[in-house]
């Protein structure tokens, strides 16, 4: 007994073993068909008895296991049916003998026998022997079946007559002793009258008496003698067979609690398919035994209830079916021949236990399995480890299962073979899986909480991809080492991480990675691994365009601004907030356009050792068709975040969504889908793409910009440029507009923005000749435009910096007038180079380089056409200009001078040429003024009053801007540099301080002095006769909105000798008739007072008429009060 | 528990030793698992997964029939020839697995439970430190003084 048989039950030990055997040339398949058809005869029935029993088929059986059917009779070959296929009476007499020849091999225990021969018709087939049937055809098999079923009839008949003959044979008769082919020498010579022999005889044929009951289907009856056997045989310690005995008590009781016997059968052969369909049968059999242990009798097992009760009493409890089944293991532990006996007790013992449940006993028996030594072929060793590994799956361990499972995968390639099967480890390997937590159809679920035992999970997924390898299988080797560096990455060490990706790496350049979904095996798919760790994708953002590309909508129509959920009652919530701004988080504002080049930003991570080259990177996409254009990067060791971008081309306007991206790593082509990496921070997939805009590109005559500016303060910049003025001077410039997109332009329209970070200081304009524009389009494809701008500096002219503030302190010749800033006067230390019209010193014009003014302005250009212009889409370009003013002419002091008429006034000018060359500075009435580079000179011109009062209806600051601006064209100054002609404007207006503009307008206090009879604004010469009176008349109208006065005025003659002295006695030189000097009563607005008197020169001569005023309130400045002095020129004769 | 062990009971005075200690999160993936003669750890590895088959089976053998509070210690899980295999489980379904020397013959059953005990208690304290993540391996120093001492003679 070597070989043991790992596919027994308990139930096989009431089964009728019968060998089918193939003869001559019949082929596998025809055979193993009429093999099904025979084994498909499970049961054996009598016609007049409710009894049945079961057959067992079996294709091999060794004969020398024959032997041992004394000690279990379904051991014992009972039945040969012998298949064979014959094309003539020759190979038929061949095939008759071969048959003979089986027939003594399976010796004399046969209780029947039988052939069927296929292939011969005709007179052949007249053949005299009862044990041949001729069966004409593989179709027909009808006629076969029942011939079987006769055979196994007959085969119980002999089964029968068997049982009987033992029943009767007295306990007093001779028995003879059975035995054990190993113990045939042991009893050799042994008293066969001892009273201890004799027993020995005894229970060994009670024990085989209750097999043969068994087999026969009489329960009851075998219990009994299984009973008696194991009582007899325990008293003489006879303990093989006591085992023997304790095993057929385990098996009746199993057979009594679960006698489904018939579906197990059945299902052993149907393979895996019905296992569910029989737990589930033998569950409700468990069932049913634990209500009612006696009614569980559908096999015709008898229905007599005495013997049911009978047969209940002698039955084992399911805990003492194991209990006996232990002690009879460890029985036949004692027997080193009866190994392969004990191993198939523990496994059917394991089986019956797999049925109750009980799951730790199981265990514990299989453990004793494994211990069980048996010399065993290779292949029996394989086969071995599956069945242990089956078991262990049948009891729910199932990583003992794949243990052994793995085992046997090992034993099939083992070194000592001489042909490796490595077809049959690959598919052993697999089926371990499932016990190591592996899944290879769905890595993800190993990704995202990784489930199982590393190490161990490592070790079976290396041994997976080197059997596929071996196999010769290169797409499955590469899907799984593709696998496992996906899924185990986290566990490898770099070195691994080295060795395995240059294994892939080496595979994948024999057999490209599949992009399809692989079959393994039937029931077991694959789909491509996406390496989405290698590298691994943080983020995912959509850039927008570049602002020259950006679409813009034209009208600001329902925008994104309206999304507030009506749904919620409340008025104000956070969560309402919380999911708005979250919406808002996931809503792209921006656009891309068809047919433009849009990027989408990754940041990517290597995680291995070593520089991680991705080919073949690009954007998977939904939505509209997109072009998508592949990059190939290569990432540093352990990179950290390392940005990527992709870009696309949409084709087609509408909504696209990036689903994922595509790459190859190591010749593995990957498809990773965002869905699927839980890992990477994606805010939102989805965009816009509007249709097709035309593309232009803006150029200047000017030099681009090098320096930096701040783009931030208007917005995006896409182009910039740098000019530099001289202030006051404007300059043309050229800009030129191409359209190098496919769409025609058209529309254009430009608009400048300014900074005013330097608002008082002034500005700089710029302009352009709109019509000129708009002939100028549309714009076709590749053609140009020019467009002139003209930019103009209009700074302050002011000395700002405050140099030669201090020139002025000396020069304020207007009484009284404080007219430049106290700050001013404070701040600067008093200096004393006061040179009037003539060149400052030298480090005067040295005072440090003069600041440039600078002024940022762009000028935005909108233009649209094409589709994108129907849409309601245009582009913007924009042209940052840089605009740096030089200081041309500086005014550094302005101060106005009454003039001697009232009406007039002088506006002294100093004025200090800032430039490095000479220049010349032009006014209206004035003559040209030349100024050398640093020159301060002083020039006069003079102005007619402003009459202010008229229009006093705008702010007082508008009005001192207008006034200001009226002083400027009046002066009308210009300047002009000689040596390159450059020339520009030189505005005082925002140098005239509002102290000039005060003394530039007339007084509101209008005086008229009217002597005799000859108005006087100042240098009229009156002439009049000694002794003649000369009236004087004085007329002051209160132009203002406030009462004036009271005031006090006299009238006071004098003599200029012109060298300074003046004489003021001149009481007896001039008489007034009249009083010289009277008291003005307040005037209301509007109002007049008017003051008469007359004077008499006494002597001729040259006198001066001083007409002096006293503001006794001081409410108005004194420029207002000031009266003229008449000069008087007295003649000797009466006029 | 057929092949009774045959080696003399020698009974050497509180020598226990460990050969291979691990801890087994709930969902059955390593935390810990450390062994003395280091260079055989893959059988280790294996030795101690398909023991967990054992302990879930009596898992769910308690489940079923008590619901007060069951014994942490699951006592011997399954012997192999040259290894002992014993369970313990913590009410968070945390596994520790000790293997011993089958040779060494000399430990009684209360050194088991001691060194389960010592070894829960180091858990704990490993849990305790706000720095470690549950669920990562344990890599810290004293937990690794306390297996060690137990790899050791005790």
């Amino acid at each position: 007994m070597t070989e043991p048989d790992y596919t027994q039950s308990a139930e096989d030990h009431q089964c009728l073993l019968v060998v089918v055997k193939p003869l001559g040339s019949i082929s596998k398949s025809n055979f193993s068909c009429v093999f099904n058809k025979i084994s498909s005869v499970e049961q054996a029935t009598l016609q007049d008895s409710h009894r049945a029993t079961w057959i067992r088929y079996k294709q091999y059986y060794p004969p020398e296991n024959n032997d041992w059917g004394d000690f279990q009779a379904h051991r014992r070959v009972v039945g040969l049916i012998a298949v064979a296929e014959a094309r003539g009476t020759q190979e038929l007499a061949l095939i008759f003998e071969s048959f003979d020849g089986l027939r003594g091999e399976y010796g004399t225990c046969l209780y029947n026998w039988r052939m069927f021969v296929f292939g011969l018709t005709g007179e052949v087939v007249e053949q005299n022997r009862t044990d041949v049937d001729f069966v004409g055809d593989y179709e027909r098999l009808d006629g076969l079946t029942r011939t079987v079923e006769e055979f196994t009839s007959s085969l119980f008949i002999v089964l029968e007559s068997k049982r009987l003959d033992r029943a009767s044979e007295k306990a007093g008769d001779k028995m003879p002793l059975l035995c054990v082919p190993f113990e045939k020498k042991d009893f050799v010579g042994l008293d066969t009258d001892s009273r201890n022999y004799r027993k020995r005889c005894q229970g060994r044929m009670r024990k085989h008496v209750g097999d043969l009951n068994l087999q026969a289907g009489l329960l009851h009856e075998a219990l009994v003698n299984y009973h008696i056997a194991v009582e007899t045989l325990r008293s003489i310690n006879d303990f093989l067979w006591l085992a023997a005995a304790l095993e057929g008590l385990c098996v009746a009781s199993v057979v009594s609690h679960y006698g489904t016997t018939c579906m197990t059968t059945k299902a052993r052969h149907q393979g895996a398919s019905t296992q569910a369909e029989r737990e589930q049968r033998s569950r409700t059999g468990t069932q049913e035994v634990l209500i009612d242990p006696g009614s569980l009798t559908t096999n015709g097992i008898g229905g007599d209830p005495s013997l049911e009760i009978g047969r209940a009493k002698n039955c084992l409890s399911p805990d003492d079916i194991v209990e006996k089944y232990r002690e009879a293991i460890s029985f036949y532990a004692k027997y080193r021949q009866a190994a392969v006996i004990e191993l198939e007790a523990c496994i059917k013992a394991v089986r019956v236990l797999a049925l109750q449940k009980k799951r730790s006993e199981a265990a514990d028996f299989l453990q004793n399995a494994i211990y069980i030594h048996v010399d065993v072929t290779e292949d029996e060793r394989i086969q071995r480890y599956s069945v242990l590994s089956e078991l262990y799956e049948r009891i729910g361990f199932r990583r003992k299962a794949a243990f052994f499972k793995r085992i046997s995968a090992m034993q099939c390639v083992r070194a000592a073979l001489p042909e490796p099967g490595w077809k049959a480890c690959y598919e052993l390997l697999l089926d371990t899986l499932q016990g190591y937590n592996i899944s290879l159809d769905n890595p993800q679920s190993s990704t995202e909480s990784h489930h199982g035992w590393p190490a161990v999970q490592l070790r079976i997924l290396h041994e997976l991809v080197y059997s596929a390898q071996r196999m010769g299988n290169p797409a499955l080797s590469v899907h799984h080492l593709t696998f496992l560096l996906h899924s185990m990455l986290d566990f490898l060490s770099e070195q691994e991480k080295k060795e395995v990706s240059q294994t892939l790496e080496r595979y994948a350049a024999s057999c490209r990675g599949h992009s399809t979904t692989l079959e393994i095996r039937e029931s077991l798919k694959v789909q491509p691994i996406a390496l989405s760790k290698l590298p691994i994708v943080r983020s995912m953002k959509l850039i927008n365009l570049p602002p020259n590309l950006r679409p813009v909508k034209l009208k600001s129509g329902d925008g994104l601004s309206t999304p507030i959920s009506s749904s919620s009652p409340f008025i104000y919530s956070p969560i309402v907030v919380q999911q708005r701004r979250e919406q808002r988080a996931n809503q792209i504002d921006f656009q891309w356009v068809q047919g433009d080049v849009c990027e989408v930003q990754l940041m990517v991570y290597n995680p291995m050792p070593f520089e991680l080259r991705v080919e073949n990177m690009g954007l998977l996409t939904s939505g509209v068709e997109f072009e998508s254009l592949p990059a190939a990067l290569s990432l540093p060791a352990e990179s950290g975040l390392y940005p990527v971008t992709l870009v696309g081309v949409p084709k087609i306007p509408g909504p696209i969504t990036i689903a994922g991206y595509h790459t190859e790593v190591f010749g593995i082509p990957s498809r990773c889908m965002l869905q699927n990496l839980p890992h990477c921070k994606v805010m939102c997939s989805t965009v816009e793409v509007v249709p097709a805009l035309p593309l232009t590109q803006l150029t200047t005559s000017l030099p681009r910009c090098s320096g930096l500016i701040a783009p931030s303060t208007l917005g995006d910049v896409c182009c910039n440029a740098v000019v530099r003025l001289f202030n006051g001077e404007t300059q043309e410039v050229s800009v030129q507009l191409e359209n190098i997109g496919k769409q025609p332009v058209e529309s254009v329209e430009l608009e400048v923005t300014y900074n005013h970070q330097q608002g008082d200081s002034g500005t700089c304009g710029m302009t352009w000749d709109t019509q000129e524009l708009q002939k100028l389009i549309p714009m076709q494809p590749g053609s140009l435009v020019d467009l002139t701008l003209s930019i103009h500096a209009n700074f302050d002219f002011s000395n700002t910096d405050g140099s030669l503030a201090d020139t002025q302190d000396e020069m304020s010749t207007a009484p009284g007038t404080p007219f430049s800033s106290p700050a001013r006067r404070v701040t600067r230390p008093h200096k004393e180079y006061h040179t009037p019209g003539g060149t400052p010193p030298e480090q005067n014009g040295r005072l440090g380089p003069s600041p440039l003014k600078i002024q940022e302005a762009v000028l935005l250009v909108h233009y649209t056409g094409g589709p994108g212009a129907t849409a309601g889409y245009s582009r913007r370009l924009s042209l940052s200009i840089l605009i740096e003013v030089e200081p041309s002419v500086v005014f550094t002091n302005l101060t106005a001078v009454p003039a001697t008429s009232s009406q007039r006034c002088h506006l002294v000018i100093d004025v200090q040429n800032q430039m490095e060359h000479e220049v010349q500075l032009q006014s209206i009435h004035n003559d040209d003024l030349l100024l050398r580079p640093h020159e301060n000179k002083r020039m006069a011109a003079q102005l007619h009053r402003l009459n202010g009062s008229t229009d006093g209806t705008g702010s007082p600051r508008g009005l001192q801007r207008a006034e200001a601006e009226a002083v400027c064209r009046q002066l009308g100054l210009r300047w002009l540099i000689l040596s390159n002609g450059r020339k520009g404007e030189a505005s005082v207006a925002r140098v005239v301080s509002p102290a000039v503009l005060e003394q530039l307008r007339l007084a509101p206090l209008q005086w008229d002095v009217e002597v005799g009879g000859l108005t006087c604004i100042g240098e009229e010469l009156v002439s009049t006769g000694v002794g003649k009176p000369l009236a004087v008349t004085i007329r002051l109208t209160n132009g203002t909105a406030v009462p004036a006065g009271p005031f006090c005025l006299e009238l006071r003659p004098f003599l200029d000798f012109h060298n300074g002295l003046q004489d003021c006695a001149l009481k007896s030189v001039a008489v007034f008739l009249g009083s010289n000097s009277s008291h003005l009563p307040q005037i209301q607005p509007a109002g007049v007072a008017t003051f008469h008197c007359s004077c008499l020169f006494l002597f001729p001569g040259d006198f001066l008429l001083d007409i002096q005023f006293q503001d006794g309130t001081g409410q108005f400045p004194a420029s207002w009060l000031c009266l003229p002095t008449v000069h008087v020129h007295v003649s000797e004769q009466p006029a | 528990m057929f092949n009774v062990a045959t080696g003399g009971r020698r009974r050497r005075a509180f020598c226990t030793m460990a050969v291979c200690v691990a801890v087994i999160t709930k969902e059955n993936y390593p935390l810990y698992i450390s062994n003395v003669p280091a260079a055989n750890e893959l059988k280790f590895h294996y030795t101690v997964h398909t023991s967990l088959d054992v302990v879930e089976e009596k898992l769910s053998a308690v489940g079923k029939t008590t619901s007060d509070l069951r014994e942490l210690y699951l006592g011997l899980l399954y012997p192999t020839e040259d290894y002992k295999v014993y369970g313990y489980v913590a009410n968070t379904k945390v596994k520790f697995v000790i293997v011993i020397d089958s040779s060494n013959t000399s430990f009684r059953d209360n050194e088991i439970r001691s060194m389960f005990r010592k070894l829960h208690t180091a858990y704990t304290d490993v849990m305790c430190n706000p720095f470690y993540t549950p669920g990562d391996p344990i890599q810290s120093k004293t937990f690794d003084d306390v297996i060690s001492s137990m790899m050791q003679v005790c």
